[in-house]
């Protein structure tokens, strides 16, 4: 599936492993491929650079130590390292006693002032990330209102009830979103 | 099968939006319930690619440096070092002074050695194989591993495991090649092991590899499979 095509589980599972054993030439190989999108997940959802720096830091350190714990069968490295990045960020957000700072209104966004240089020197490696622009692809046909739902959840991490009040939409309606639009995101990942 | 109302929470499981009790809850489900455990898996999946649609933002170089730098203290504090000092605090220094004069001397000759490796390289087959350790990953046994001596030039290879029991009826252990120039890795034939976990077998992917990375073992329906779909067993760089 996109980002984690069978050949890149298996050399991100074999710097686990490594991790694992305290080497930090695979921790640091890890990080090149991975604090890209990682921190841009960080700095969608809190919106600060500094606290989403310090959100990463949080979860690098958190690999280095827990990499012996990580399990295959219950998700790829990728997943598992996007887990532990929301979770870090989810705690921060509720630390601070406020939500994301960020409007989902779109995949697409433009890029604010203060980060512009940031996010065009960026760029380029964005469009060499044919992954990423396979995932928007997908999820930006998925019917508007499913998507939405997922990103209000995903980045913003609003409850249901808190969706179904946003939108001004019933409980299960807004259920039902989620659970199709997941379902449809996960076999069109699959057919990529 | 999965009703509809399993899959609502399965999804806002995924997405972690269940509170503390739902997640109790759904969490016994699961493990009575392997099909819709595979959901989930699948939906976490699914879910963790969503995070690839954020803007790309590059972090600061410093926010490495500072992380490695973190590391290697947490590193280093894991080795105690000696704290005795005193009378011998010169010992170090000659030490050191000893190994830099025979560092010196040993690479006068290393030249020397490189020049003769070239040509044996040249002549000798077993100077142009490769080797690989493979080392388990869960849910292979902790003792289980694995070595590949591969000869890029002829394409073919051995590969000797130990310690992995044989898979359960209606499976095979299938070995793959991962290559630097192919997405998906490339089979390179099942392996059957012995009642005591062991095999030798001599192997040839079915597609050219020049550049291999990395070689693996996953479990596989019985005969193989044409592109991977079970778990990594064992996997191993050079």
């Amino acid at each position: 599936m996109a980002e984690t095509s069978s050949a890149q589980q298996m050399l991100d599972q074999e710097m686990i492993a490594r991790i694992g054993r305290r080497d930090q030439s695979a921790f640091s190989a890890l990080y090149d491929r991975l604090s890209g999108p990682l921190y841009s997940l960080a700095m969608k959802m809190l919106g600060d650079p500094a606290e989403a720096q310090d959100a990463l830091q949080d979860v690098f350190l958190q690999i280095w130590s827990r990499a012996g714990t990580y399990d295959p069968e219950q998700s790829s490295v990728f997943s598992w390292t996007v887990l532990l990045t929301r979770s870090r960020v989810i705690d921060r957000m509720r630390a601070r006693g406020r939500r994301s700072r960020v409007v989902v209104a779109s995949t697409e966004d433009a890029p604010t002032a203060a980060d512009a240089s940031t996010v065009e020197s960026a760029a380029d490696t964005a469009e060499k990330n044919e992954e990423a622009v396979r995932v928007r692809y997908v999820l930006n046909n998925l019917p508007s209102e499913q998507r939405e739902a997922i990103e209000l959840a995903f980045f913003e991490h609003l409850s249901h009830h808190e969706i179904a009040a946003r939108l001004g939409q019933p409980l299960g309606t807004v259920k039902a979103r989620i659970r199709r639009g997941l379902l449809k995101l996960r076999e069109r990942l699959n057919n990529l | 099968m999965i009703s509809e109302e399993q899959q609502d929470q399965a999804a806002l499981y995924a997405l972690r939006l269940l509170g503390a009790d739902e997640d109790a809850a759904f969490e016994s489900e699961l493990r009575a319930n392997a099909e819709l455990c595979d959901l989930v898996r699948e939906l976490r999946e699914a879910a963790g690619h969503v995070a690839l649609t954020a803007p790309l933002q590059l972090p600061p170089a410093s926010l490495k440096q500072r992380i490695m730098r973190e590391i290697a203290v947490e590193t280093e504090r894991i080795v105690p070092m000696p704290t005795q000092r005193a009378a011998f605090s010169w010992v170090p220094w000659a030490i050191a002074a000893a190994l830099a004069v025979f560092c010196g001397l040993l690479a006068f000759d290393r030249v020397r050695l490189e020049r003769q490796l070239a040509d044996i390289r040249t002549t000798d087959p077993l100077m142009q194989t490769t080797f690989f350790a493979l080392a388990p990953s869960a849910p292979a046994p902790a003792d289980a591993k694995a070595t590949v001596a591969w000869q890029p030039g002829r394409q073919s290879g051995v590969i000797r495991i130990s310690n992995l029991p044989a898979p359960q009826p209606g499976k095979d252990y299938q070995l793959w090649a991962v290559d630097a120039e192919h997405k998906d890795p490339i089979s390179a034939g099942i392996v059957r092991v012995d009642k005591n976990g062991v095999a030798q077998v001599r192997f040839k992917p079915v597609e050219k590899a020049e550049h291999v990375k990395a070689f693996a073992i996953s479990l596989e329906r019985e005969g193989g499979v044409p592109k991977k779909e079970g778990p990594i067993l064992l996997v191993g760089t050079t």
